[in-house]
């Protein structure tokens, strides 16, 4: 099964018991404002929160679980990786505070403790532990409206085109996160126009990590050229010195 | 002083400095002593680590030039080359201890592998080319110890293997640099985000390798007083701006090719930064050194490598942190002290390079050694062990105290930054979502009052009673947060905001469509809010606003209940509605004491306990 997490931001009614729930569950400090946070809510103290999107609607912001994430194929000691269920979760012990994730995420979802001497990234691991065990997310249990829930992705997928049909008005007809940079976990039907979710340039289908793939598969080779080419033009060059050496030398 | 001695005495004076910011670094951590944040989570010190890659690019360009293609004439300025790019390197690591949020943690990268990251490349280039830099260099200082002559001469017949190596390492490297940024087309901007960003930066690497041999022998030339090898360092010139041309048509056919030209002429300062960065990269050096006269003179070098060394050392901060496209409207500027801890590693990196100078044989003849007076008598007598004085402060002592006077000022800078990060960014708040029961915190401190809102919101009239206890928000924001105005429970605080209504993003007014201009300019003998907000405050609120102040909150929420209680006490004959105790009685009495000790502990007041149950 490939855990997910289907929002419907029409429904949301902005109580906020799904941060509270995340940070009750995942034992995150209290909250004050801070020069580094960003004006979204998500901090390293709050891995979801509620925004105001586009027309007054209420949209749940949290790690989108991509199917091929940018962080992933970003962290150079693999402290981040896609599990098998889909979440995409975070070995502390691994990190060495690069922030190159934080830089790679098409979503700007990562989080730094800038307010420590020994910091950490943070963002939603889906509940990962709890999946294991069985359970689902804490925040789609607090949900008093249901408005998030958790499923198997295909069939969250079905869930929203049902939606979608059954009410086409109240929709904008897409399901975001299907398709865009290869897919997410997360997915939202909404009224409301969700690209601002995603940092800069409206987003293509194609995931993110393809564009470093074609300039590391090339690393190999090119060193490999490289060296072979600086070798052969020092024999080349020194052969030519020798012999101009004998021909003087007659 | 000498040149070298003033010049030292500077550098001293820097690096102590950055000391002192070092420590508060470690100390408080990267969020007091960076502008670093989420939204711009690497800046300056990402843009130096990708300068000193390609400023020490001179070390490979030079020994490919010397052992690869044998050009003779170069081979005495060769061992400087390699010198600068080492201790180049050297300062790269330094600035990744400082940027890295766990840098006790940097040789995970050597046990934890990723080989899709190019920040993995990267690491493992700086490691391996590190290390054949030392092996590269090695034989230089070697030659002043007897000892080392075996492990010297197996190096020197090891050399061209080395310097293979070192020339493929720095090839990835100074390619993978751009390789990094290829993952972000979301984030860095149009005019240089490309799939072809390793090219550009290997070729632009390779001509500022160049370059920077040009500057560095000029460099030392002044501060030695040396002769400058000119007419070695014009043929450098010559190879390099076919390079530099070559670049820049790469870049902006690139660009064109992509259809990205139309930023090339968008106003704003990334279009500014791009044309600057190819003025500096390739016009400037190009027309210098294509003009054989000025290819051949002092100053004519001096001003390509120059302008050369800038204009890459800019693209490469760009790269690093400035051309990227914000979230909304946050602007990254860097610390002063992101700016001091990257000026001092400069500084100390040039140190090690003057010391090595002096102490080792770089060149045929090595420098006199500035500091050392060969008349001047042994300062310490180690057999009496006496201090012998010394006439005047200069060397060792004056560099010393410059270092720890610098240190001194550091740390009294330090105190003085805001050490927790508190600050003011606005913290959205929503539509207002009613509930049965408000946790009222207004101190914050973990202490509150359980106010029954559900029944008094009933009781005053249902939803046409808001504007009863609830005043407007700040006019045309829909996010402005709760302390903005409650920023004090006991003072009044300003309801209007002046710069919002001052600036061309918003109100656009003038001076005199407030004030009077023949009355001082004071906010009592100004126009009042409702003058042009008709409907600022609605029909039948109770809370007006007068001379822009809002009251206190402590006030407005006293004022409000207490006022008619008093009276509906003195109606009804039940007084303790008046009292204090009777909403502040005994601590979290009315809801569930765990949970809301939970919810205290994580800051959130609201409760919703009629929702939660459904």
């Amino acid at each position: 099964m490939k855990a997910a997490i289907l929002t419907d931001t029409t429904k949301c009614i902005g109580c906020n018991e799904c941060v509270i729930a995340c940070k009750k569950i995942n034992h995150l400090p209290a909250d004050a404002p801070r020069r580094w946070d960003r004006d979204d809510g998500l901090s390293a103290r709050n891995w979801t929160s509620i925004v105001e999107g586009p027309g007054h609607s209420l949209v749940r912001k949290q790690c989108r679980h991509c199917a091929e994430p940018a962080c992933v194929s970003a962290c150079p000691v693999g402290a981040l990786t896609k599990s098998a269920n889909g979440a995409v979760i975070y070995d502390s012990s691994k990190c060495m505070g690069c922030r190159y994730c934080m830089m790679a995420c098409p979503y700007g979802i990562p989080r730094y403790e800038w307010d420590q001497a020994v910091p950490y990234l943070r963002k939603c691991i889906l509940c990962n532990d709890r999946l294991q065990a069985g359970g689902r997310p804490a925040c789609t249990e607090a949900c008093p409206s249901k408005a998030t829930i958790f499923g198997d992705r295909d069939a969250l997928l079905a869930e929203a085109h049902r939606r979608i049909e059954a009410s086409p008005g109240a929709y904008d007809g897409k399901v975001w996160g299907e398709t865009e940079l290869g897919g997410t976990s997360v997915l939202y039907v909404s009224k409301a126009d969700l690209s601002f979710l995603a940092t800069g340039e409206p987003l293509g289908a194609t995931p993110v990590p393809n564009t470093t793939s074609l300039a590391m598969d090339a690393v190999p080779f090119a060193f490999t050229g490289v060296v072979a080419a600086m070798a052969g033009v020092s024999w080349v060059i020194e052969r030519r010195m020798k012999r101009e050496e004998e021909g003087s030398d007659d | 002083m000498t040149r070298v001695r003033r010049l030292k005495f500077i550098l001293w004076l820097v690096a102590g400095l950055a000391a002192a910011v070092a420590v508060a670094r470690f100390v408080y951590g990267l969020g007091v002593t960076t502008n670093l944040s989420d939204a711009t989570p690497w800046g300056l010190w990402v843009g130096f680590d990708l300068s000193a890659v390609a400023v020490a690019a001179g070390g490979f360009v030079l020994t490919a030039t010397v052992y690869i293609f044998k050009l003779e004439r170069f081979h005495k300025i060769v061992r400087l080359g390699v010198l600068a790019a080492f201790v180049l390197y050297l300062s790269f690591v330094a600035i990744l201890l400082f940027e890295l949020g766990l840098p006790w943690r940097i040789w995970h990268m050597v046990v934890y592998w990723n080989v899709h990251s190019p920040l993995f490349e990267v690491g493992w280039c700086v490691m391996l080319y590190t290390g054949v830099l030392v092996l590269e260099f090695f034989p230089t200082p070697a030659e002043e110890f007897p000892r080392l002559a075996k492990l010297r001469a197996l190096l020197i017949k090891a050399r061209m293997p080395l310097v293979i190596l070192g020339i493929g390492l720095s090839t990835m490297h100074q390619s993978s640099l751009g390789s990094l940024f290829l993952i972000m087309p979301y984030r860095l901007h149009p005019l240089w985000y490309t799939p072809i960003l390793p090219l550009l930066f290997l070729i632009s690497a390779i001509a500022l390798g160049l370059l920077m041999v040009i500057f560095e022998n000029h460099f030392t030339a002044y501060f030695f007083r040396r002769e400058p090898e000119t007419a070695t360092l014009a043929d450098l010139g010559g190879a390099a701006r076919w390079l530099l041309v070559s670049y820049a048509i790469i870049r902006l056919g690139d660009l064109a090719l992509r259809g990205s030209s139309r930023y090339l002429a968008a106003p704003g300062w990334p279009a500014m930064l791009f044309w600057l960065e190819i003025a500096t990269i390739t016009v400037v050096p190009a027309v210098l050194l294509s003009l054989p006269r000025l290819r051949r003179s002092v100053q004519g070098q001096w001003l390509a490598a120059s302008a050369g060394v800038f204009g890459v050392v800019l693209n490469r901060v760009d790269v690093g942190g400035l051309a990227h496209l914000g979230h909304g409207n946050e602007l990254y500027v860097p610390a002063w002290t992101e700016i001091v801890i990257s000026a001092g590693i400069v500084a100390a990196a040039a140190l090690a390079f003057l010391f090595v100078i002096e102490r080792f044989r770089i060149w045929e003849q090595r420098p006199a050694d500035p500091d050392a007076d060969p008349a001047a008598l042994p300062k310490f007598d180690r057999v009496g062990t006496t201090w012998l004085g010394e006439p005047a402060i200069a060397g060792r002592t004056v560099y010393s105290l410059a270092f720890v006077a610098a240190a001194a000022v550091g740390f009294a800078l330090i105190e003085s930054q805001p050490v927790d990060g508190r600050g003011i960014v606005p913290q959205p708040v929503h539509r207002a979502r009613g509930g049965d029961t408000l946790w009222i915190d207004g101190n914050l401190n973990g202490y509150g009052v359980a106010f029954p809102h559900a029944k008094i919101e009933a009781r005053l009239g249902g939803e046409a009673s808001c504007v009863k206890c609830h005043h407007m928000n700040v006019p045309r924001d829909r996010n402005s947060g709760c302390y903005e105005c409650h920023r004090d429970m006991y003072l009044t605080t300003d309801a209007s905001r002046h710069d919002w209504h001052a600036s061309p993003d918003g109100g656009r007014l003038a001076c005199r469509d407030c004030h009077d201009s023949s009355r001082p300019r004071t906010a009592l003998v100004s126009k009042k809010c409702d003058y042009c907000h008709k409907n600022l405050v609605p029909q039948g609120a109770t809370i007006q606003v007068k001379n822009y102040k809002s009251v206190g909150y402590v006030q407005a929420m006293h004022a409000l209940c207490i006022d008619c209680h008093v009276n509906l006490a003195k109606q009804t004959g039940k007084p303790e509605f008046a009292r204090c105790a009777t909403c502040h009685k005994e601590r979290r009495a009315r809801v569930d004491a765990p949970e809301l000790a939970e919810r205290e502990r994580i800051g959130r007041g609201m409760l919703l306990p009629a929702v939660a149950k459904r």
